[in-house]
């Protein structure tokens, strides 16, 4: 049985679009196309820069299209949950009437045999335009935009863009038997057999970059010593959760030199931690315990398994044998 | 450049070595696991050890792997400590190798390595691909890597320069390669042409025999300077050039039909003239009609007998894939002057070419 964790990435851009695209999109919330001029030619979609000789092309608009010609086509018949239109469509390069250069855009012609290379077409408006790329819809078959009537010009400095990608990770077999061991509540570790090292859910050591297996697998302690922390105030980000200045804390586990970075240190306030101070984990409950933070893409870790470390309350270790450490 | 193994200069540069894993739909291990047993295997070849390497460069890309800095784990492949020189770029091996090939070139370095690794198993490229787009003017609209693919394949059988049948005999003839390479990935698939051309259409002009397979997987070759090649092997296999030349992103202010930056870095690199056997980064079959045509390879030159990215595409591997079949053709082959290429972003917009040349 393989243990597979699926998580969805979410990138929330915000963009500024600066003089070019600016004025395309302002222009698109009036159901204008512009284009740029560089030397005879118009080039659609606008860009700064002459894309064959790369020369700054000066602020120079000129109003193309609506309509335009298929130059070429492809037929999507599944849409996936990326595609602009949720039935079955065309993406086309389109060149509009006044333009030397294609558009890249959806066409919703409602059948495949409806498309053909030299089609005219014209552009569906959105009902309520934001100044984005998507202002239209798609194109559509004909001399005649559809949508509403024109409004006036809005001012679009900005847009927003939000990329999602969904991943799911199938565990490997090192990090499937550690997964395993932090459900039951052991903390496993593999020990290299040439630098003596112990490393947490890896299949290999860091340091000599040898292939580690099961037989190098043993039970490590779930209590050792604060080895650095750093207090975190917060500022508040998608994603930040925290509100109150909190602690982020590396324990090195007693009798080796495994550290695990970016602790929790529960029970105490975040002004009392020290170097040196002696921590036991605090595990989830049995039912409460996932591997969710487990992946593929980088080393083991308790997240997930272990909530925090409470304190002994036993005397510190002498905190100078951390000093010159980075974790 | 002269074939003659007398005259190639001190600071002539080779590959030694190369290694790389089957390209399959998933690989168990992680990422950094899978560069450990290509790094292994290429450095065994030769009886070399990691602290033999001078500098060494990691092509790979978050967004494939689904993780920010994934690339620092991915290190430890190559033992990091005591510190050594590396670096990364978030682009195919074959960019590692270019950046380890001009590291090289400031002379201190007399062995370095470059790998490629990636795991699309773990998404969906319909979603990756997308952040490689402009996000104005393309990628909110969602255009996936196969619907580009197809506009350009349309273009290019519309304009007269290929035909359906001409793509699906590079499928059939790309999966009849494949079928002698157990790294490839599509080697029991169709390779009867008229059966191909009777499949239906997965984005009209294109079907599945057109596209590649997602996979995993991992490159690495070793380069060494003049007097160290020549130790390591009977045969190396020398980089007479390499370049890269990039156009503009958005495909629609392209000729889709022409890839003038790949003729213009195989003409930097030293010119196709001679040139025996040719890898192309085609991942789509319309492409390698693009790239034969823009580099002007001859009929009697073999193109992509490793089956080629069609059959095996491990994404960010797959380029520097075909740079270590082309350099094996020298080194196991006994090839004089082979030729491979890599490209990056939609559509061809990228192009690195690298010519190899053995002695006679």
């Amino acid at each position: 049985m393989s243990t597979q964790t699926s998580s969805t990435i979410q990138f929330p851009y915000k963009r500024t679009l600066g003089p070019v695209i600016s004025r395309f999109f302002s222009e698109l919330t009036a159901q204008r196309i512009v284009g740029i001029r560089s030397g005879e030619r118009v080039i659609v979609p606008p860009m700064e820069y002459d894309p064959e000789t790369g020369n700054a092309l000066e602020p120079d608009f000129v109003e193309v299209g609506p309509a335009g010609t298929v130059v070429s086509w492809t037929w999507v018949a599944e849409p996936g949950k990326h595609h602009p239109l949720d039935r079955p469509f065309a993406y086309a390069l389109i060149k509009l009437d006044g333009a030397d250069t294609n558009l890249l855009h959806a066409l919703d012609a409602g059948s495949e045999d409806a498309v053909s290379t030299g089609m005219r077409v014209a552009p569906r408006w959105r009902d309520e335009p934001v100044g984005r790329i998507d202002d239209i819809v798609a194109f559509v078959p004909g001399e005649t935009p559809e949508g509403p009537a024109a409004g006036e010009a809005q001012d679009v400095q900005t847009m927003d863009y939000f990329s999602t990608i969904t991943y799911t990770d199938v565990l490997s077999p090192t990090l499937e038997r550690y997964a395993a061991s932090m459900r039951a509540g052991v903390i496993t570790g593999q020990r290299c057999p040439q630098c003596n090292r112990v490393f947490l859910g890896r299949g290999y050591c860091s340091v000599d970059a040898i292939t580690l297996g099961e037989e190098h697998e043993e039970t490590l302690p779930d209590y050792g010593v604060v080895s650095n922390y750093t207090i975190v105030t917060p500022t508040p980000y998608p994603g930040q959760k925290e509100t109150e200045p909190f602690a982020r804390a590396s324990v090195v586990l007693h009798g080796d030199e495994m550290v695990i970075a970016q602790q929790q240190i529960i029970g105490i306030p975040v002004s009392e931690i020290r170097v040196g101070m002696r921590v036991k984990a605090q595990w989830f409950a049995d039912d409460a315990r996932n591997a969710a933070e487990i992946t593929s893409k980088g080393w083991g870790t308790v997240a997930g398994f272990i909530e925090g470390w409470l304190p002994t309350g036993e005397p510190d270790e002498p905190a100078e044998q951390y000093m010159n450490r980075v974790f | 450049m002269s074939n003659e193994s007398n005259d190639r200069a001190d600071t002539a540069i080779a590959i030694v070595s190369t290694a790389y894993l089957p390209a399959v739909r998933r690989n168990d291990v992680t990422e950094t696991e899978m560069l450990i047993a290509v790094v292994d295997e290429a450095l065994g070849k030769v009886g070399l050890k990691r602290s033999d390497i001078g500098f060494s460069c990691q092509g790979s890309c978050d967004y494939v792997s689904g993780g920010t800095f994934s690339f620092v784990p991915n290190l430890d492949a190559m033992g990091a400590w005591p510190p050594i020189h590396e670096s990364h770029v978030e682009m195919d091996g074959a960019w590692a190798m270019y950046e380890a090939w001009v590291r090289m070139q400031h002379g201190d370095v007399e062995i370095a390595v470059a790998l490629g690794s990636g795991k699309s198993s773990t998404g969906d490229p319909a979603e990756i691909y997308l952040n490689e787009l402009d996000p104005y003017y393309l990628a909110p609209l969602g255009p996936d890597p196969v619907s580009l693919a197809a506009l350009q394949a349309r273009q290019l059988i519309e304009s007269g320069k290929s035909t359906e049948r001409e793509l699906a005999e590079i499928a059939a003839r790309s999966r009849r390669d494949a079928a002698n390479n157990p790294k490839q990935q599509v080697r029991s698939a169709e390779t009867d042409v008229d059966k191909l051309l009777a499949e239906p259409y997965l984005r009209n002009p294109l079907r599945k025999s057109d596209l590649p397979p997602i996979s995993d997987g991992a490159s690495c070759v070793v380069m060494a300077t003049a007097r160290k090649a020549r130790e390591l092997v009977s045969r190396p296999a020398w980089i007479a050039g390499i370049d890269h030349r990039s156009e503009v992103h958005n495909p629609a202010l392209r000729d889709l039909t022409d890839s003038p930056s790949t003729r213009l870095a195989a003409e930097k690199a030293g010119g196709v003239e001679g040139v025996e056997v040719a890898e192309l980064m085609a991942p789509f079959t319309a492409q390698e009609v693009v790239l034969r045509q823009a580099l002007g390879l001859g009929d009697d030159v073999v193109v992509n007998p490793s089956g080629g990215a069609l059959t095996g595409n491990p994404l960010m591997a797959t380029g520097l894939v075909r740079i270590a079949e082309a350099a094996e053709q020298i080194l196991s082959g006994g090839r004089n002057r082979t030729l491979a290429h890599a490209t990056s972003g939609p559509l061809l917009q990228q192009n690195l070419v690298c010519i190899l040349e053995g002695d006679n």
